[in-house]
């Protein structure tokens, strides 16, 4: 099967639909966007229905859309951008503990509805402990796992077309549960979930309710023990990454360099104090993983700012690489966005496509 | 101030049903019922009549058996420009912080033409099937503490913090504000006829939502909500006919037969709520409240179906008696659903208008 490619929604106010903005600007656009003076709060239709049609001019499958408390409801936004497009799918972040499984499931379905079923869900157990106190969520670390397996649970209850859902857990009980509105797609009867993180529990969480585990991206050595563990327990793998692409390494890393912040302390990682993600990424100094990843904004940024990065050549041969050891999504950002979709739908995923093509020829041979 | 009319949305499919049998709850509530699916072709279309028809706002009413109405406000308002939404929402199913996050979401989506109807819950058995294990009175309790919660966002005012019986918020913070052309917060009705909907309404509504009844009794009742500067919204059906004989033979006509009759007593025995069973017993001993208020059809589809009939001057004239004791608004609804809409902004709007600006 071919390589699945999404791409990061930008934050509200992000996208210059003129295209006038160096990528630095774009990056430290996307920095500030939890600064209360930031317009990223608000919905952005402008910007954000250009982007959803170069990303699907590019080709790119589905818009990742984030859930935080300083941007607006993923699953309304994806209602809204699903309207304004044809194509486009959307992987809505959720946080488990914000609502009932129960409604979470019916205004799912009625997005799906809507917007002929392009719509995945992004499970997080949840972020810093103080973001989830602030929703009323206060439960620890491993509870919010516990949780998020049985809200799982329950919406796959109701997504299994049963007449009537029972649950009795620890944190959730439904008795005789019915939905009227079901999940409707045109190829499922499921959404697909993409479940992240990379602790122990997160990566069961995925085995046991996911579709896919989504993680960092690391070098295809470090991955391939996880990815094949992953394969084996049934759900497929997907990468978050950052790309920049020039016509060689070089400009490409003299353009990532620039994004460094002029504040060489500054990160804005401690937010995110009880991602076990964040933690292991931000510790070490050897920035270089492998000659075409670099992780020098992570520390600054944090995990999915590890950057991949090349010639559209170099870069078609790293995503093949991954797919040999049984990665097969990405979920992508690059700087100014619209660039770099744009660029990468041209120059990059043509090439990765034409190896694919190749391959299923030599494998009917 | 001009009274204010809005509309009951049509459920999905509905608006190519022709009857009021044909719309009953039974067939909305039932297996593979249309009501589940969302019907933008329909509800565009009647969105479009309503703005023209001078209407203010749909409402769209909340149940297991249709879908999300934050959505559905989200997907019609993207369609149109003036119309505003009333989304009922059941409390007790997100953390407040969510539901304020998605309703602040949706004003930026939609030029801030949203409205809340807080619910405190419906049937015991729905609420269940939820994860939802209040009673009635603490569901109030609890619906008390989660507007106090939202109010808090809505004022922009620093972190919220709260530690009541049923929620707890500790630094929250949303950076996604209420945007609105004219609001920092969205207008809530508070529906209900219990002492527990009242004081909620009082305490935490911008208008109280009730059924329609006869002038003479809502006066005393619609008077503390004023003097706090709380408005009233009357839910009701029209049936506007060139006279007020053609009113009752239209009304007559949207009887059911009895099959139809003995599920809707089935349904509608079910529920726990106050509204439902003092409208039923007013139309069991009554039929007639007055001259023109009819509550034939309630025991068939519901407490809402109270039906104004007359011809446009008289129904033009009765509305404006609701407005003399203090009555500011209006949700109704009608059948068939777009025609009884168009005749209304056509005949009796007018008519009352042309009053106002004397």
């Amino acid at each position: 099967m071919n390589l699945r490619f999404h791409w990061m929604l930008p934050k509200g106010g992000e996208v210059v639909v003129d295209g006038r903005q160096t990528p630095y600007e774009a990056a430290r656009y996307r920095i500030m966007s939890t600064s209360s003076s930031s317009v990223a709060p608000r919905p952005d239709m402008e910007g954000w229905t250009y982007f959803a049609q170069c990303a699907e001019e590019a080709g790119i499958d589905s818009v990742l859309i984030s859930f935080s408390r300083y941007e607006p409801d993923p699953l309304l936004v994806s209602c809204a951008l699903g309207m304004a497009t044809t194509r486009l799918k959307f992987i809505a972040a959720y946080r488990s503990g914000l609502s009932l499984p129960t409604t979470f499931v019916q205004q799912v379905n009625t997005l799906a509805a809507l917007i002929n079923g392009r719509v995945s869900i992004n499970i997080v157990a949840g972020s810093s402990t103080e973001e989830q106190h602030g929703y009323g969520d206060f439960l620890a670390h491993d509870e919010r796992y516990e949780r998020a397996e049985e809200f799982l649970s329950v919406c796959r209850k109701f997504w299994s077309g049963a007449p009537e859902v029972d649950f009795k857990g620890k944190y959730y009980c439904v008795e005789q549960g019915r939905l009227s509105t079901p999940f409707l797609a045109p190829d499922r009867a499921v959404p697909e979930i993409y479940v992240s993180g990379h602790s122990e529990r997160s990566e069961r969480l995925a085995y046991a309710q996911g579709t896919c585990w989504l993680r960092a991206i690391d070098t295809p050595e470090k991955l391939e023990p996880l990815v094949a563990r992953a394969r084996a327990n049934g759900v497929t793998v997907c990468l978050r990454l950052a790309i920049m692409c020039r016509p060689t390494r070089a400009e490409a890393f003299r353009d990532l360099q620039a994004l460094l912040p002029e504040d060489k302390r500054e990160s804005t990682t401690k937010l995110k104090d009880d991602s076990q993600m964040y933690r292991e990424k931000v510790a070490g100094n050897n920035f270089w993983l492998n000659e075409s990843l670099w992780a020098g904004l992570a520390p600054h940024y944090g995990p999915v700012w590890t950057t991949l990065l090349g010639s559209p050549e170099e870069l078609a041969a790293e995503f093949l690489k991954y797919k040999e050891i049984g990665v097969s999504e990405f979920i992508m950002s690059g700087w100014p966005e619209v660039d770099e979709v744009l660029r990468f739908g041209k120059e990059v995923l043509p090439l990765v496509r034409r190896a694919e093509r190749l391959q299923v020829k030599t494998a009917h041979q | 101030m001009n009274l204010r009319f809005h509309w009951m949305m049509p459920k999905g499919g509905e608006l190519e049903m022709k009857t009021a049998q044909e719309t009953s709850r039974v067939l909305t509530t039932r297996e593979k019922s249309p009501a589940a699916l969302p019907d933008m072709q329909g509800w565009t279309r009647f969105a479009r009549c309503a703005e023209d028809a001078g209407i203010e706002s749909v409402l769209l009413s909340f149940s297991r058996y249709e879908p999300d109405t934050m959505f559905v406000a989200c997907a019609v308002g993207r369609a149109t420009k003036k119309l505003k939404f009333i989304v009922a929402y059941r409390l007790g199913l997100m953390q407040p912080a969510t539901f304020v996050q998605q309703v602040n979401t949706l004003s930026g989506l939609i030029q801030g033409r949203v409205a809340l109807n807080i619910v405190a819950g419906s049937s015991t058995t729905e609420q269940r099937g939820y994860g939802d294990f209040l009673e009635h009175d603490e569901r109030y309790a609890r619906a008390d503490e989660f507007l106090e919660i939202c109010q808090g966002f809505w004022q922009r005012n620093g972190p919220v913090d709260f530690d009541g019986t049923y929620c707890r918020v500790e630094r929250g913070k949303l950076l996604t504000p209420f945007l609105s052309p004219d609001r920092t917060r969205p207008e809530i009705y508070v529906s209900g006829h219990s002492e527990q909907a009242k004081a909620l309404a009082l305490a935490r509504g911008s208008c109280w939502l009730r059924l329609i009844d006869t002038p003479e009794k809502l006066e005393p009742l619609v008077r503390p909500f004023r003097e706090r500067g709380i408005e009233v919204c009357l839910r009701l059906c029209v049936i506007c006919r060139p006279t007020r004989e053609k009113a009752i033979e239209a009304a007559k006509r949207l009887l059911p037969d009895e099959e139809i009759e003995r599920q809707e007593r089935n349904i509608l025995t079910a529920s726990d709520s106050q509204t439902l069973k003092q409208a039923l017993a007013a139309a069991d001993e009554i039929g007639w409240l007055n001259r023109h208020l009819w509550a034939g059809l309630v025991p068939y589809y519901g407490s809402s179906a109270m039906t104004l009939l007359g011809s446009a001057q008289e129904l033009a004239q009765t509305f404006l008696e609701y407005k003399r004791i203090g009555v500011t608004q209006f949700i109704i609804a009608g059948w068939p659903k777009l025609e009884e809409m168009l005749i209304f902004g056509r005949e009796v709007l007018p008519l009352i208008r042309a009053a106002e600006h004397h």
